[in-house]
């Protein structure tokens, strides 16, 4: 518990900070709505002259886009974006921190196990990034029905807006996993930034090539929110590879944890 | 008893040598030494004990318990102070010290007071803003807050100033005397003379020789250096037993002896000397004797 207390204070400024932005991402897009909305015919006019593979890698889709859940759609591609990066970061820096601030010692000559520092460790994670999308949760929906221009369906806005916490617990697992693997992280950004990226790009591929197979290989894709707004359900088989790479990952990093080295400065 | 068991300790990195076959053991209540050179396995071997790193092969107990299967339970009668010192940045001192005290279960606030005072630790500081010795001075307190019965210091006393160090080993000497059973890594030789019963000396990853620190006094090295009038014949030092690294460089005999010293000075009269040098060897030329004793 002590441990678990520890790492969620000392994670709390960066989750405010997190939070915050988010909230301000959903906040500005929402924001635009009623202008974009009262204009949609000319920027659809504008954007018809785009390729088609350019507006599906970047979110845009026609028919849904003046709609108010078409809209928030588009503007949740990059807040997934920042999400994932947030998610990621934090596995990442969480696990790899005794090694880089030299704390190691400090720590493993408790009388602790492994498992129980990585157990703490693994639930200040869960309850930031709880945290975070309760309050990004609050937001949407407060700021969609701020401006909203018709009635929608609140189920779908809710599943949208859920399914960030699935995409961040990936890319939490990511972290976690690679800051166990790697011998040594020096700059945490630099591996997340760069993972998260390379994922990102993949899901723009497979978005404007609309690969299906290519879903498959990247965390981004693996909601459909316009698929979302037509069924209102999620894609199994897509939340199933999902879970599989969290309790993967999570679990083949307790296992190394158990028995790695931990090694001096 | 014995508090802690090493038999036959092996760690390898890779191909690289940690430590090889390491054996000895420290006994209830003792203050054990163990001095090497840098790189010779000290860290290697208490990173061992602290499972921090596991073992190739051989094992280790401490309180006749495996130190890999029973980690936590020995930790709670564990203190640990490493060589270099660093804790979470952005902490106050007695933050740091308060989660420390969390991991034990007993209230240790008393106590950390109490080595505050001693080791006039500012408890209000942040940690960032401390220096080395400062630093140093939270590891102390760290690492004695919960009164352990085991204490082990890893090259203990850089960055603290004589009065401190002195401060630092009454403490230790308090502790010891209260039953506190420590194990003491240093490459200075008379830290470890002063504190210790017995010492393991390591070289290469190897142990060189376990010896009572009386014996090792008794053993009374001493470097000769000689500067002679003119030139004296070779053998007149080489035949002498307990004469070791002979060196002879024109006019100039240096050697270190071990043995009664009152044979060296009879020879020694026997010559027309220009100047004569008799010194306490270092821990290194020491290392040198026992390692050519080996070879």
């Amino acid at each position: 518990m002590n441990m678990y207390l520890h790492e969620l204070k000392a994670y709390r400024k960066s989750t405010i900070i997190w939070t915050l932005s988010l909230i301000a991402i959903v906040v500005l897009f929402m924001s635009l709505f009623p202008a974009f909305s009262r204009d949609a015919e000319d920027f659809m006019k504008v954007l018809e002259g785009f390729p088609e593979e350019v507006k599906k890698a970047i979110g845009l889709s026609f028919d849904t886009l003046a709609t108010i859940l078409g809209y928030f759609s588009y503007a949740f591609l990059y807040i997934k974006l920042c999400g994932a990066i947030q998610a990621m970061n934090l596995g990442l820096s969480i696990f790899s921190k005794e090694s880089r601030d030299k704390t190691a010692e400090f720590l493993f000559t408790k009388p602790v196990t492994r498992t129980q520092v990585m157990t703490a460790k693994l639930l200040a994670c869960f309850t930031s990034l709880i945290l975070t999308n309760l309050a990004f949760i609050l937001a949407v929906l407060g700021t969609v029905s701020m401006v909203k221009t018709e009635e929608y369906s609140g189920k779908a806005l809710l599943m949208i807006s859920g399914s960030l916490l699935f995409l961040q617990l990936i890319f939490l697992g990511l972290g976690v996993f690679l800051a166990v693997l790697l011998p040594k992280v020096k700059s945490v950004i630099a591996v997340s930034l760069g993972t998260v990226f390379a994922f990102f790009m993949i899901g723009m591929i497979s978005s404007s090539t609309d690969d299906e197979a290519l879903r498959f290989f990247t965390p981004f894709n693996y909601v459909n929110d316009y698929y979302i707004i037509e069924h209102l359900r999620f894609e199994t088989s897509f939340l199933l590879v999902g879970a599989v790479i969290i309790i993967l990952s999570v679990l083949t990093s307790f296992l190394v944890y158990r028995k790695k080295d931990i090694h001096s400065v | 008893m014995n508090v802690i068991e090493l038999n036959n300790l092996t760690k390898m990195y890779g191909k690289a040598r940690g430590i090889t076959e390491v054996s000895f053991h420290v006994e209830e209540g003792e203050i054990f030494g163990f001095i090497g050179p840098n790189g010779a396995g000290k860290s290697t071997t208490i990173r061992l004990l602290l499972s921090l790193i596991y073992p190739t092969s051989g094992s280790a107990t401490i309180f006749g318990k495996d130190v890999v299967k029973h980690a936590p339970e020995i930790k709670k009668e564990i203190g640990y102070l490493p060589s270099e010192v660093f804790y979470y940045d952005n902490m106050k001192v007695i933050d740091l010290l308060k989660y420390s005290a969390s991991f034990y279960k007993k209230d240790c606030a008393k106590k950390i007071k109490e080595l505050a005072e001693m080791m006039e630790l500012d408890l209000t500081r942040k940690i960032d803003d401390l220096s080395l010795g400062n630093k140093k001075k939270v590891g102390i307190v760290q690492g004695l807050l919960h009164e352990p019965k085991l204490i082990i210091l890893d090259e203990p006393t850089s960055g603290l100033d004589p009065l401190m160090q002195q401060r630092f080993f009454e403490l230790l000497e308090n502790e010891n005397q209260k039953g506190a059973t420590i194990l003491f890594s240093s490459h200075i030789l008379s830290e470890v003379q002063r504190l210790c019963d017995r010492v393991a000396i390591i070289k290469e990853g190897k142990i060189v020789q376990v010896e009572k620190i009386r014996t090792l006094k008794e053993n009374n090295y001493k470097k000769f250096k000689i500067e002679t009038v003119s030139k004296v014949p070779d053998e007149l030092f080489s035949r002498l037993p307990g004469v070791n690294q002979l060196e002879v460089k024109g006019k100039t005999i240096s050697f270190i002896f071990r043995g009664n010293i009152n044979h060296i000075m009879q020879k020694i009269a026997g010559i027309e000397i220009a100047n004569l040098w008799v010194e306490e060897p270092d821990l290194e030329e020491i290392f040198m004797h026992f390692y050519q004793r080996e070879a």
